[in-house]
């Protein structure tokens, strides 16, 4: 793995991670995703990768040649890109569901939250 | 209760619920018949953990079944007719054979998790039965004290018991009983045993937990008389009694015990002289009765154990009935307050019947069972040389105890009858046969001590195994017992007759009640509420960016963690090989992607960008030797674009809008993409461990006929993995769907 | 939104080529690059293109089941082909093989494939539909 890339995967979950703290609800899960890329990135890397050979059984042979890329990392990643576009779609219709109240003000979201004026009351058991 | 209205709620009595403990105890008395104890089971469970379903049943389990199944029947019948007129009286019932199973459960456990399990499950059917009037708040409240104390005994419990069995190396009681003296100079012990014994403490209502047993009254009566009297809270005496052959030479168990008892003994009495409620008195003098439970426990002598298991039979015998008794009382007249009842014997005879032979029993008078275990009390304490203040304190113990008998027997069904407040008349035989039913049978062991003599004993043996061959009735002095049974007479005659004096006299001090256990219960229980209201204003303030900021700063801190205890190397090269031109491209195209949708305004632009990132990772994994992911990416992108843009108008005009807290963001963002080099830079320094990938492409070909081994690893290897994600795939559209429709609808309107 | 009247030609025969390039990719997935999760993607995409060109009701008729159906039946196929294995007394998801070639795995893909195509088509047609609407 040359420096150039690691350099660069972590200068994407930077611009990653200040668009998905962003006020702007739209940025903040365009955010989320660009951070899912990042992390397939970081799996992918982590079995450091330099081979060109998919890792597919040769015909004629019983088992994977040992030039061939570790399948390990592909199986994870790939299932990862599907899972994570479709929670990407989830997210962006519940963003957009929101927007029509919030005018997509990520700041502006009270659903579960007790609102400061909401009392606190106490359990009472009669004497 | 609804009485006043006679008219029956239609549907089943249940009445022939009853047969379900019948039958048990008809199965038990064979058993115990025909085979010798104790009878042992035992199913696999959870063999990595040493958790067997064990059960074994001795003497003491074989009592303490005998109790839960024989008066079960009981109570069975009584409750069919008590909840005649309760619509949701299937519930209750239901809930009863739970409890009923769950109790038969933890008396004949033998491996320690499974008491445990169905320690709790006890705890969890009370919960259910005292809050049964869930519409009222006291109830609500007292079902969830009932809980939080006996649940947080249970969590000690467990605790102790994992020590335990940590120590004894067995994860039986037998094996810990049997490990007992060996146990004794374990560093753990002095852990194990408080947490055991709070556990127990808890249950059984013990100072400074005893507050909790008078506010569970508000179930509903079969349920005070079968769980809150004669089964559950017995549990912790049970456990007590059971480890007691282990640990009873050690100073602390028998100091805890003794003292323990003797103050809640003591304290309950005296708090039985300030109700006025006639349930609330007689769950008063249980949990005194419990604490003189605890306090025979304690006593060294062999002679305790037959004490303790006399009067644990003798007590679920006057005490269950006394409550059958009060349930009667309050479907006649509709209340329970001793000072507006008065005269019932005319209108109640069958009842007043039970009352006065219960009462008879609980006062330790001659005929009745209560005499024999009061006669066993006196044997094991002139064996054991208790302090002096013990023995006036049980004097005073029993003194009370005849009083509340007085109280509860005599006071409310003697005298001129209260002026009547609508017809008072007696019950249905459903509520008057099973108190006399078991108070009967009390006196027959009295009169044939044979009938029970072998089951008691061999409990008796369980606690206290060097005890010899007693023959129970015979073997009291009796003179002494006499001069001892007529002074706590007299002492108790005294109390009862000045009761309502007394009462006033302890009501004037209810201040004192500010600095009691259960305002400080109240005060914690207020404490949690309001920390609880406290942190949630802080952390769920609604804004969102606010929960991310909190989100990253903890990844990165638990991250800065883990770096600052490992050995890091950090390994930078710069290895060219032949394709690296094309990585270059990607990572030109990933870094652009990412840095473009930072600084674009526009929400297409911002998305397109991502996109970028999409496709540059798509054109590494290319040339990576990874076509399938490649081939993925590219899809997604492609889908992404059609999706989002038909997405994007919803969202209305990007606004610019002020980020406060712009800066913290910017000094998380470059945190975040240094902690991901270093990250990346430390992963350069470890060996690589391929031995699943070595495997996977090993077997893929000879055992899953696939020539793809990222495909075998997805669909064959880890199909289960796979699984999931489709499932949530597919159910992330389900979750979607509601919201796409409330889109629709807000364009519309 | 402007068609082409090349794009509204060429859709419905389009729409087939990539479908059975979809299916092609999934069943070759087992030995070459390809798999349920890549088909489904690209049948996915082969809808949405017949989505934007001649609406979603079309794209909608032209898939076997409604998209959420069509998506909880992919993941009740693979569940399925898992349950294959525990009916010959192995864990669940053990795959079988018959003689001819046949076997669970390729149950279990095409219950992949299935998932993937239905609730992504899920998305693009409700969120279609939305657009259409807007006056």
């Amino acid at each position: 793995m040359s420096l150039m890339l690691m350099l660069g995967i972590s200068l994407t979950v930077a611009a990653g991670v200040l668009l998905a703290l962003s006020r702007d609800l739209f940025r903040l899960i365009v955010g989320l995703a660009v951070l899912g890329s990042a992390t397939n990135l970081i799996v992918f890397m982590a079995a450091r990768p330099g081979s060109l050979i998919p890792p597919l059984v040769e015909a004629g042979t019983q088992q994977l040649s040992t030039a061939a890329a570790n399948p390990l990392p592909q199986a994870l990643v790939l299932t990862a890109i599907v899972i994570g576009f479709a929670l990407l779609c989830f997210a962006l219709v519940l963003g957009a569901w929101l927007a029509g109240n919030s005018a997509g003000d990520a700041d502006q979201l009270r659903d579960a939250e007790p609102a400061a004026t909401d009392a606190v009351k106490p359990p009472v058991l009669e004497p | 209760m609804s009485h006043g209205s006679h008219t029956e709620t239609h549907g089943p009595t249940y009445l022939w619920l009853a047969a379900v403990p019948l039958t048990l105890f008809l199965l038990l008395a064979w058993g115990l018949a025909r085979y010798d104890l104790p009878w042992r089971g035992e199913v696999s469970w959870i063999p990595s953990l040493g958790v067997s379903l064990a059960f074994r049943i001795d003497g003491l389990s074989a009592q303490m079944l005998a109790l839960i199944t024989g008066i079960g029947t009981w109570i069975f019948v009584y409750a069919s007719g008590y909840l005649a007129h309760e619509p949701r009286r299937g519930q209750l019932f239901a809930i009863l054979i739970l409890f009923m199973l769950a109790m038969i459960g933890a008396v004949t456990a033998d491996n320690l998790v499974v008491l445990f399990l169905f320690w709790e499950l006890t705890s969890i059917t009370s919960f259910l039965l005292v809050g049964f009037n869930h519409e009222q708040a006291s109830a609500r409240a007292a079902a969830r004290q009932a809980l939080l104390i006996t649940m947080g005994g249970g969590l000690a419990l467990l605790g102790g018991l994992v020590l335990l069995g940590q120590m004894a190396g067995s994860w039986t009681l037998s094996g810990i009983v049997a490990a007992g003296p060996a146990l004794v100079d374990d560093p753990r012990l002095p852990y194990a045993l408080p947490l055991v014994l709070l556990g127990a403490f808890t249950k059984s209502a013990q100072f400074p937990f005893h507050f909790w047993l008078p506010n569970a009254m508000s179930a509903p009566t079969p349920v005070s008389a079968y769980l809150h009297s004669a089964t559950m809270v017995k549990l912790g005496i049970y456990l007590m009694a059971r480890l007691d052959p282990a640990f009873n030479d050690l100073l602390f168990w028998e100091v805890m015990l003794i003292g323990t008892g003797t103050v809640t003994a003591v304290w309950a009495a005296v708090l039985a002289l300030r109700e006025r409620d006639l349930k609330r008195i007689l769950a008063r003098s249980t949990v005194s009765a419990l604490g003189t439970l605890t306090l025979l426990i304690g006593l060294p002598s062999p002679g305790a154990g037959l004490a303790v298991v006399a009067f644990l039979f003798a007590h679920a015998l006057y005490k269950a009935p006394l409550f059958m008794v009060a349930g009667n009382i309050d479907h006649a007249t509709g209340t329970r307050n001793i000072d507006h009842l008065m005269g019932l014997r005319r209108a109640m005879p069958l009842t007043a019947a039970a009352a006065v032979l219960a009462g008879l029993s609980m006062a330790g008078l001659p005929l009745s069972f209560g005499f024999v275990a009061k006669d066993a009390i006196s044997i094991a304490k002139s064996e054991a040389e208790v302090l002096l203040l013990v023995s006036y304190a049980t004097v005073f113990v029993n003194a009370i105890a005849v009083a509340v008998a007085g109280v509860a027997a005599i006071r409310v069904f003697w005298g001129p009858p209260e002026s009547p407040r609508g017809q008072v008349h007696e019950v249905s035989w459903r509520m008057f046969v099973p108190p006399l039913a078991i108070v009967l049978l009390g006196i027959e062991f009295d009169f044939f001590p044979a009938l029970a003599d072998p089951l008691l004993l061999a409990a008796a043996r369980t606690i206290s195994p060097e005890l010899g061959a007693v023959d129970l009735s015979a073997a009291y002095d009796l003179n002494v017992l006499l001069s001892a049974t007529g002074m706590t007479a007299v002492v108790g005659l005294l109390f009862f007759l000045t009761w309502d004096r007394l009462h006033h006299a302890l009501h004037r001090l209810h201040w004192l009640d500010r600095f009691g256990p259960a305002a400080l219960y109240e005060s914690l229980l207020n404490a949690l509420t309001r920390i609880a209201a406290w942190q949630t204003r802080l952390l769920q303030h609604g804004r969102l960016s606010g929960y991310m900021r909190l989100t990253f700063l903890a990844l990165l801190a638990m991250g800065a963690y883990i770096w600052l205890h490992t050995d890091s190397r950090v390994v930078l090269q710069w290895n060219w090989s032949t394709h690296a031109w094309a990585w270059i491209v990607a990572c030109l195209l990933i870094v652009t992607g990412a840095g473009a949708a930072l600084l674009l305004r526009d929400r297409l632009g911002v998305l397109m960008a991502s996109g970028l990132v999409g496709y540059g990772s798509a054109v590494l994994f290319l040339f990576a030797g990874a076509p399938d992911l490649a081939f993925t990416q590219f899809a997604v992108e492609t889908v992404l674009v059609v999706v989002a843009a038909s997405v994007l108008p919803r969202y209305g005009r990007a606004v610019s809008r002020r980020e406060p807290w712009r800066w913290v963001n910017g000094v998380l963002a470059v945190a975040a993409g240094a902690g991901t080099f270093l990250l990346l830079a430390h992963l350069q320094g470890l060996p690589v461990n391929t031995e699943l990938a070595d495997g996977f492409g090993r077997m893929s070909l000879p055992e899953a006929h696939g020539h793809n081994v990222v495909n075998v690893i997805i669909v064959d290897f880890r199909a289960l993995d796979t699984l999931g994600e489709i499932v949530v795939v597919a159910f992330s559209l389900l979750a979607a769907l509601p919201l796409l429709g409330g889109i629709r609808k807000g364009r519309t309107s | 939104m402007p068609r082409s009247a090349l794009l509204t030609q060429a859709a419905r025969p389009l729409y087939w080529l990539m479908l059975a390039a979809a299916v092609w990719i999934l069943l070759r997935g087992h030995n070459a690059p390809g798999g349920g999760f890549i088909g489904g993607l690209v049948a996915v995409a082969g809808s949405s293109l017949l989505a934007i060109t001649l609406g979603p009701a079309v794209a909608r008729r032209l898939q076997p089941l409604a998209p959420l159906p069509l998506a909880m039946s992919g993941v009740g196929l693979a569940l399925l082909a898992g349950l294959a294995g525990v009916a010959t007394g192995m864990p669940f998801l053990t795959h079988v093989w018959t003689d001819m070639g046949l076997s669970t795995v390729m149950l279990f893909d095409v219950g992949v494939f299935l998932a993937v195509w239905g609730a992504l088509t899920g998305y693009v047609f409700a969120l279609l539909d939305n657009g259409r609407q807007t006056p």
